[in-house]
């Protein structure tokens, strides 16, 4: 059962801002609730006030501003994932916003709530790191920029304070020279979320062959979204022939396994975190056309 | 402390009070004396409580009731009656796509928000339509034949 607690719907930003801001502890905010209602269905938080902040424009938009994409964090997954905006300039989410969950969720569930929450398997977060996503907070203390890699301290954990809110994510638009791609490891015949993913960015200069930016994420496999900057250091300004593509493999599971730590899962673990980033790769060098 | 919400329920305007950390599920099943819409899971996994909000199919067992403020919510109800039931529900009937029934009403209601926006829907849209929803009974076969001749009803 879901204990009783009060509910605002904030029209504006500033409202809700003030309402965090006044009402002190035990408040907290709501987007979707995909995450949040079976968190308080199982008692393991429960507020005096829900702040809903589904209904504020700035926070539901998906627009194109000096060269950058900014999504608010209220747009839900099937919004990403049908936008045209997105997948000509930042396809790598689109796709990923595609594989989450069912229908449903994905008309409910939102970005924001995927970023906040802080699932080590949460959809978005590897597609965000390689697009080197910025999220925008505020709070009545004022706006602050966070690279979204800085964002998280942990699994379920994130530096945001409890006042404080999402209001968008932002994006250098990925050129049409760039190739990304977004792979997930069973393609929900199961609903369950514990599902391991790589999301890649890798652009080739066309004179040269040699690989010019690389930007490697897995999800799922690091107790919290990073990128595997030791992989990509690795593979630039290399040639990307299947010799090379094997080594860095080796690396992805050599450093998941030093992030995480040798677990019983590691055996099965290593060889699928593997695969995937081969699988990802290909599909990177195939769609270079 | 409750709250008055204002919404459209299957097509007519309706004032309802209720407290606020009730879910919409709720809100139908033990308010409104709406008991198409069945309770499986009650956390997102099985699409027994799909309902539409403005059209889009959502669980309502996730769904907090101050969220409908202002929208249109369709149930089962409102799709048709005994004796004037809705060609989905017909369609379901004559191709034994109901066993048990208890998934029906959730997956009606994804099928007709799929067929309000594209009469045509080819079969890898069907299923994608219904991923979303558990059925115990049919092997979902039955269930994709029935959405997919309603389309071909419409382009006889
Ligand atoms: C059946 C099921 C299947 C799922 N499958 C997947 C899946 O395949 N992949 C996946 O990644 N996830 C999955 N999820 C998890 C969930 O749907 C997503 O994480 C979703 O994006 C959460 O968004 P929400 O809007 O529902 O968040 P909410 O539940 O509303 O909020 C989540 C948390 O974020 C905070 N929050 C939300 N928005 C803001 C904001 N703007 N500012 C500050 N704080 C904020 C809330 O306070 C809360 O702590 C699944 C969930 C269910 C129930
Ligand atoms: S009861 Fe809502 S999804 Fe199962
Ligand atoms: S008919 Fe029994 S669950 Fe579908």
């Amino acid at each position: 059962m879901i204990p009783p607690f009060d509910y605002i719907i904030p029209e504006t930003l500033e409202e809700a801002c003030n309402i965090l801001w006044e009402a002190g502890k035990d408040v907290g905010v709501i987007a979707g609730g995909t995450d949040r209602v079976i968190g308080l269905r199982n008692g393991d938080h429960s507020p005096r006030l829900l702040i809903d902040i589904t209904r504020i424009p700035e926070l539901r938009k998906i627009e194109e501003q000096d060269g950058r994409i900014l999504i608010g964090a209220a747009v839900t997954h099937s919004e990403i994932a049908s936008s045209p905006l997105l997948k000509k300039y930042g396809r790598v989410l689109s796709d990923a916003a595609y594989e989450i969950g069912s229908p449903q969720i994905r008309n409910l569930g939102t970005i924001g709530g995927n970023i906040v929450n802080a699932s080590p398997a949460a959809d978005s977060l590897p597609p965000l790191m390689v697009l080197n996503a910025v999220g925008k907070i505020v709070s009545r203390e004022g706006a602050r920029e966070v690279p979204l890699d800085q964002l998280f301290k942990g699994p379920y954990e994130t530096n945001l304070k409890p006042h404080e809110i999402l209001v968008h994510i932002g994006f250098e638009k990925l050129s049409s020279v760039m190739r990304s791609s977004f792979v997930r490891l069973a393609r929900r015949e199961a609903m369950a979320i514990a599902r391991m993913s790589m999301a890649v960015v890798l652009r080739i200069e066309k004179s040269t062959n040699l690989i010019e930016d690389i930007r490697i994420s897995p999800g799922a496999v690091m107790p919290r979204p990073q990128r595997m900057s030791e992989v990509e250091e690795l593979l630039k300004r290399k040639s990307p022939d299947e010799a090379i593509l094997k080594t860095a493999s080796q690396k992805v599971s050599g450093v998941m396994v030093r992030t995480s730590g040798v677990r019983s899962s590691t055996s099965y673990k290593a060889p699928v975190v593997e695969a995937l980033f081969l699988r990802a790769m290909r599909s990177c060098l195939e769609d270079r056309g | 402390m409750e709250v008055t919400l204002k919404f459209i329920l299957n097509g007519k305007p309706i004032e309802v009070k209720v407290p606020p950390h009730w879910t919409l599920l709720r809100l139908l099943r033990e308010k409104l004396g709406l008991t198409g819409t069945k309770e499986g899971c009650g956390i997102g996994e099985c699409g027994a409580c799909t309902v539409l909000v403005d059209g889009i199919p959502l669980h309502s067992c996730l769904l907090l009731a101050p969220k409908i403020e202002g929208k249109s919510v369709e149930t089962v109800e409102g799709l048709g009656g005994r004796d004037s039931l809705h060609a989905l529900q017909k369609s379901f009937v004559d191709h034994g796509a109901v066993q048990c029934g208890f998934c029906t009403p959730g997956i009606l209601m994804s099928a007709k928000a799929l067929l309000d926006g594209n009469l045509h829907p080819s079969k890898e849209e069907v299923k994608e339509a219904i991923s979303g929803h558990l059925c115990r009974c049919t092997g979902y076969q039955q269930i994709i034949e029935a959405i997919e001749a309603i389309n071909k009803d419409v382009r006889e």
